[in-house]
C-alpha cells in the first residue's frame, strides 16, 4: 500500500539555521496522527514542506507517489487539504461558502459535486447560518472554522491541520473533532499540530514528537503520554486527566475521558468518595 | 481605594451590528487579583476586553452606554499578537521598546523595563532577533513582554497561551500569578479553564454579553449550569469525575481529585 505521505530523511534550514533535520515518517490511509513538540520545534515547518510552499535542503516529501519537489503547492492541493496557524490568512472571499467553495472548484470537481461538499463541510462545523456573511465579520473562532471548511471541502487523502482548536470554546472543539473522525473514516489522514494534547489524546491515535528539529519519538499517544519528565524536557506536559490515571495508577493507561472515567469509577466503589 | 478598573452598566454595539455585543455588565476589579473571564464564542469576553482597554469605541466604533473607568494605564494583548507589531523595530529590544519610548521615559528607564520584560516571558535570548522571523509563540511572548515593559497597572489578556507549547503556558499562567502578587490587576480571557482554574481568583461567566455568574473560582467553576450544551464547560477532571457519575461538588485539579479519593 502506498503511504498517504512520506518524508525520507528530510532537512530543512531557514539560510544557516537548521529546523528539520533528518526526519522520516509514513503516515497510511485513515491514520489519526498529532505532531507535537516544544514552539520552534518544527512543526510549522514540516507543514509547509508537505503543502509545497517549501522544498526540503535534503530528503524527499512524498505526498502518495508525488514528489513535492516537482510539484507546485496548487497541484498539492488536489491531495492535501492544509488549515494555517493564523486560519485568518487563508480567506479572502466575500462570504463564508464561497470561500469554502474556492477549494474545490479550483482543483476541478463539479459544480454540483462542489455544492454537495461545501453543504457537508458547513454543515459539519455547524456553520450554516453565517454561510452567507463576510468571513471578516465573524469572531476569530469562527474564521478558523470557516477555513477549516474549506480545507474539508476538498475531501483530501490528506489533511494538514496547524492548531485546529487553539481558541475555540467546548462545542466548536466538539465540532471540529466530529468533523475530522467523519473525514478520517472516510479514509483522509490526518496530520494534526496541536500543542492541545487533551485533544489529541481524546481524538487522535499515534503521536510524533519533534524537538530541536529531530523526531525524538512516533508511538501511540497513550505510550508517549506516558513518558513524563522527558516529556517535559521538550516543552511538553501531560493533560491533567493523564496525569490523574498515572496518579491512580489506573490499569492499561487510559488517556481519553471515557475510558479514566470507567477507572475513576472503579477506584471510588473501592475507596470512600469524599 | 479606587478601583483599578470599574465598569458600570454597560451596554456597548458594535458598528453595523443591530445587537449589543455586551449588555447591561457591571464589573469592578481589585487591586492585585485575577479575574478569568469565560464564555462561549460570542459571548463577549473579547469585547469586553477592548472595552477595558479603551480600543472599543474609541479605535472600533460602535456605541458604549453606561461607564468604564480606569485608574492608571491598561494594556491589552490581542488573540491575534502578529497583528500587534509595531513594523518599526528591526530587533526584538526595540520593538518591547516601543511602548515605553512612547511614554517618553528617559533611556536608562526605557532599557531597564525592556530587560525586566524580556526576563520575566522567558525570551532575554531573541533580544537581537528579527521581529518578523520569530515562531508564532515566541511572538506572543515578545509581544506580552512590550506589554509589561509599559508597567501598566491593569493587565488585560486575550487567550494569552494560544500560541504557546505546554511548558511556556504554564511559566506564562505563573507569570500572571506573579504580576498579580506585585499588585497588578489582570483580566484574562481563556477557554483554558484547567490553566484558570490554577491561576484566576475569580471568574465572570458571559452569557451573550450579560454576567450569567461571577464569583470565586472554586464556585463558579462547579456550577452544574457550565457543562449545559451552550456553556463553557468545566475543566477537564470535573467533567471526568461527573462521567464517572461521582457525586457533586467535582473536585476541579488532579490534586483535588486524589483528596476526594482518600
Amino acid at each position: 500500500m502506498t503511504a498517504v505521505l512520506e518524508l525520507a530523511a528530510v532537512s530543512f534550514a531557514y539560510g544557516e539555521r537548521a529546523a528539520l533535520t533528518d526526519v522520516s515518517f509514513a503516515l497510511q490511509p485513515g491514520e489519526r496522527v498529532a505532531l507535537v513538540g516544544h514552539n520552534g520545534a518544527g512543526k510549522s515547518t514540516l507543514m509547509r514542506l508537505v503543502v509545497g510552499l517549501l522544498k526540503p535542503t535534503a530528503g524527499t516529501v512524498l505526498v502518495g507517489d508525488w514528489d513535492t519537489r516537482s510539484r507546485r503547492p496548487e497541484q498539492l492541493a488536489h491531495r492535501v487539504g492544509s488549515l494555517f496557524q493564523h486560519a485568518d490568512q487563508q480567506l479572502f472571499a466575500r462570504t463564508v461558502r464561497e470561500d469554502v467553495a474556492f477549494g474545490p472548484r479550483a482543483t476541478g470537481v463539479s459544480a454540483v459535486d462542489s455544492a454537495a461538499r461545501v453543504a457537508r463541510a458547513l454543515e459539519a462545523l455547524g456553520l450554516e447560518a453565517v454561510a452567507g456573511e463576510h468571513p471578516y465579520d465573524l469572531p476569530p473562532p469562527e474564521r478558523k472554522l470557516a477555513a477549516l471548511a474549506g480545507a474539508l471541502a476538498l475531501e483530501p487523502s490528506l489533511l494538514v491541520l496547524d492548531e485546529p482548536t487553539a481558541g475555540l470554546d467546548r462545542r466548536a472543539r466538539e465540532r471540529v473533532a466530529a468533523a475530522l473522525a467523519g473525514r478520517a473514516a472516510a479514509g483522509t489522514t490526518l496530520l494534526v499540530i496541536t500543542h492541545d494534547l487533551e485533544f489529541a489524546a481524546e481524538h487522535l491515535e499515534r503521536g510524533l514528537l519533534l524537538g530541536h528539529g529531530r523526531l525524538a519519538q512516533d508511538a501511540p499517544l497513550s505510550d508517549l503520554l506516558a513518558l513524563g519528565s522527558r516529556l517535559e524536557d521538550l516543552g511538553l506536559a501531560p493533560p491533567p486527566l493523564s496525569r490523574l490515571a498515572t496518579a491512580l495508577s489506573l490499569p492499561g493507561r487510559p488517556i481519553r475521558a471515557r475510558e479514566v472515567a470507567a477507572g475513576l469509577a472503579s477506584v471510588a466503589a473501592r475507596n470512600r468518595v469524599s | 481605594m479606587t478601583a483599578p478598573l470599574a465598569l458600570r452598566s454597560v451596554t456597548y454595539r458594535y458598528p453595523a451590528s443591530r445587537s449589543p455585543a455586551v449588555r447591561d455588565l457591571t464589573l469592578e476589579l481589585r487591586r492585585g487579583e485575577v479575574l478569568g473571564v469565560i464564555g462561549s464564542v460570542g459571548a463577549g469576553a473579547s469585547t469586553l476586553l477592548l472595552l477595558a482597554g479603551d480600543l472599543a469605541p474609541r479605535v472600533t466604533g460602535g456605541e458604549l452606554t453606561g461607564t468604564v473607568e480606569r485608574a492608571g494605564r491598561a494594556a491589552l494583548l490581542l488573540p491575534t499578537p502578529w497583528t500587534q507589531l509595531s513594523g518599526m523595530a528591526f530587533t526584538v529590544f526595540d520593538e518591547v521598546a516601543f511602548g515605553p519610548a512612547n511614554l517618553g521615559w528617559p533611556r536608562e528607564r526605557i532599557s531597564a523595563s525592556v530587560e525586566r520584560a524580556l526576563t520575566r516571558v522567558d525570551v532575554p535570548h531573541l533580544r537581537e532577533r528579527d521581529p518578523t522571523s520569530l515562531s508564532g509563540g515566541e511572538l506572543q511572548r515578545v509581544i506580552l513582554a512590550g506589554i509589561l515593559a509599559m508597567e501598566p497597572d491593569v493587565l488585560l489578556l486575550d487567550e494569552p497561551t494560544a500560541e504557546l507549547d505546554p511548558l511556556a503556558a504554564r511559566r506564562i499562567w505563573e507569570l500572571i500569578r506573579t504580576l498579580a502578587q506585585d499588585g497588578m490587576a489582570v483580566v484574562v480571557a481563556t477557554s483554558d479553564l484547567d490553566a484558570l482554574c490554577d491561576t484566576a481568583d475569580r471568574i465572570a461567566w458571559l452569557e451573550q454579553g450579560a454576567v450569567r455568574a461571577l464569583g470565586a473560582t472554586r464556585e463558579v467553576l462547579v456550577e452544574p449550569a457550565l457543562t449545559a450544551d451552550t456553556a463553557p464547560g468545566s475543566t477537564s477532571i470535573a467533567a471526568v469525575w461527573r462521567l464517572a457519575g461521582l457525586p457533586e461538588p467535582p473536585p476541579l485539579t488532579v490534586a483535588q481529585a486524589l483528596e476526594r479519593l482518600r
